[in-house]
């Protein structure tokens, strides 16, 4: 794991590109350690309103620019806050933090399936996949959106080869329903699925259903969690998922990626 | 110039370069803050909240924001004092600077039984001894709320241990200084508080409370004017070294509870917010005491 910087970023871009979600780019060295699901930790004020940090994931990091991305939906206080910044200011941000997706072993067919917002680490995840290519070919993609205006980072896939299969609930765009059933009915295609391995991340139901479909086809999967977390770095204890096991782990430091067994969702 | 300030504090034995603490549960076992900042610049670090045996704490939601301030909810997970002792005393105890730590219990005994097994690690400094968390439903909030119950748990670890003892104070009692005054005489050494204020959040949509336990521990810049105030009515009821805590986030804050009558403090939710300020808090005081023409020992309780 990469080791986290706590600093002020220089922010170069911080633009609407569908209603109530934004694209940020900030400048900072942490664009070479940044791997895809992690997350950085933001500082929307100056002051105790909000007090707490914002978790939000790296949507794109490049390390030769130095450039570092984030996709985010303004829904409270703090992402209301982050939403107003301007180029030129400053953000004050930790990270890269958390455990990201890992890379595919070589031979393996990805496949990645993304609902709303949850689409923006997905986004860092599909390129660095597309750029190792040793898997012959670009990860399978599967996003859901609520409507046709919600839709992201349909572009940024197409510029890498990706043909993303888009659907959204009111049926505005691409098919109509749940990336989840597109891909369930994608599935089926497959004689052997041991070759498949599974990125997901979006609402709760999406990662529930994902997590059934993996265990039931036995196939590999690794979910992207959302909490509401203090500190980030895995001393508060706050960003609490039940584990599989006994007890409970850490969305900051023991994901926010996980292998589907490892965690319970309820 | 600065740099030459003395910062340096001894609280029972307890000896300090600065009057800068980390907050239990706050800085886990010194792992975590490592990546910001040379940690043996602390004044002292307090470990995350240990028991007898682990505990996997509460169910989510743990923690809730609120203005100025967070609720939580953890319920005193921690690998419990074995696992504490194997796993995270080793790199622990290689530190420079004195490592307190914090214990919890159900029982007088339990209590009795962790310091006895805490008592044998060469190096640590002291216990802090909570008897005042509010998130178990057996655990600390009744001891620390009747001046007897705090009593008898004071007395057990003071029969445990020849380790300076810290008695950390809950603030949800009516009389503050009555608890104060009766573990220095069942033996603390020291005095910390405060702990985390009883508070509670209702979600409007579900129309119910927030967390599985109903009750949360509020912590933050919210609660700092009720613990400053506790720091005050306890300096004026007893002569043991009080160690001031509750919504510390600058070095104003810091010199406030120190006037108040702390002879050291601790941060701790604004570690969360700010990974840097317990340094910047000692680079603070440094400059104040400078400016003041001062020194740390003249200040404590000079608001008086």
């Amino acid at each position: 794991m990469s080791t986290p910087a706590a600093l002020f970023a220089n922010i170069t871009q911080n633009t609407q590109i569908a209603p109530d979600i934004y694209l940020m780019e900030i400048e900072a060295e942490i664009a070479e350690a940044a791997q895809p699901g992690q997350f950085l930790h933001i500082r929307c004020s100056d002051t105790f309103a909000p007090l707490l940090r914002r978790p939000i994931s790296i949507s794109d990091a490049d390390k030769k620019t130095g450039k570092v991305e984030i996709i985010y939906r303004v829904i409270g206080q703090g992402t209301h806050l982050l939403c107003q910044k301007r180029p030129g200011d400053r953000l004050d941000i930790i990270g890269p933090l958390g455990r990201g997706f890992p890379m595919p072993e070589e031979g393996k067919t990805s496949i990645i399936i993304g609902g709303g917002i949850g689409v923006a680490p997905l986004l860092y995840l599909a390129k660095q996949i597309a750029k190792d290519h040793k898997n012959g070919h670009l990860p399978l993609t599967f996003l859901g959106f609520a409507t046709k205006q919600e839709a992201f980072g349909i572009d940024f896939l197409s510029s890498l080869g990706i043909k993303a299969t888009i659907c959204t609930d009111d049926g505005t765009l691409g098919y109509k329903g749940f990336p989840t059933t597109l891909f369930k009915e994608h599935l089926s295609q497959y004689q052997d699925k041991s070759n498949l391995i599974i990125y997901a991340c979006g609402p709760k139901p999406l990662l529930s259903s994902i997590k059934d479909i993996a265990a039931g086809e036995h196939i590999t999967a690794y979910l992207s969690l959302e909490e509401r977390m203090a500190c980030g770095v895995g001393a508060c204890l706050g960003c609490s998922v039940k584990s599989s096991q006994a007890g409970y782990k850490k969305v900051c430091k023991d994901g926010p990626v996980f292998e589907a067994g490892e965690i319970e969702l309820e | 110039m600065t740099d030459n300030t003395d910062l340096t504090v001894n609280i029972a034995g307890i000896k300090m370069q600065n009057p800068v603490m980390v907050a239990s549960g706050t800085f886990g076992f010194g792992n975590e803050y490592k990546n910001f900042y040379d940690i043996n610049k602390l004044g002292a670090l307090v470990t995350k909240g240990l028991t007898l045996m682990p505990k996997a704490g509460n169910p989510p939601p743990r923690i809730h924001e609120t203005p100025a301030g967070v609720l939580n909810s953890v319920g005193l997970e921690n690998p419990g004092v074995e696992q504490f002792i194997a796993k995270e005393w080793p790199c622990l105890s290689k530190l420079k600077i004195p490592v307190i730590a914090n214990i919890s219990g159900d029982t007088v005994e339990d209590y009795y039984k962790i310091a006895k097994q805490l008592s044998t690690l060469e190096n640590l400094a002291a216990l802090e001894v909570n008897i005042s968390c509010p998130n178990v439903e057996k655990g600390g909030l009744a001891f620390g709320q009747e001046p007897e119950s705090a009593s008898e748990v004071i007395k057990a670890v003071r029969e445990a241990t020849r380790l300076p003892i810290i008695a950390k104070l809950s603030p949800n009692v009516s009389h503050i200084q009555k608890i104060a005054e009766a573990v220095v005489s069942a033996g603390a050494d020291a005095i910390s508080l405060i702990n985390t204020l009883l508070g509670m959040a209702i979600d409007i949509h579900s129309m119910g409370p927030v967390f599985c336990r109903k009750f949360a521990g509020l912590s933050g810049p919210a609660v700092k004017p009720v613990a400053l105030r506790m720091v005050w009515e306890v300096y004026e009821a007893v002569s043991v070294p009080i160690i001031g805590m509750g919504g510390i986030t600058t070095w104003q804050d810091a010199v406030e509870f120190i006037l108040a009558g702390a002879t050291a403090v601790a941060v701790g939710t604004a570690n969360f917010v700010n990974p840097m300020a317990p340094i910047e808090i000692i680079e603070g005081l440094k400059t104040y005491l400078y400016l003041k023409e001062t020194n740390l020992h003249d200040l404590i309780g000079a608001a008086h």
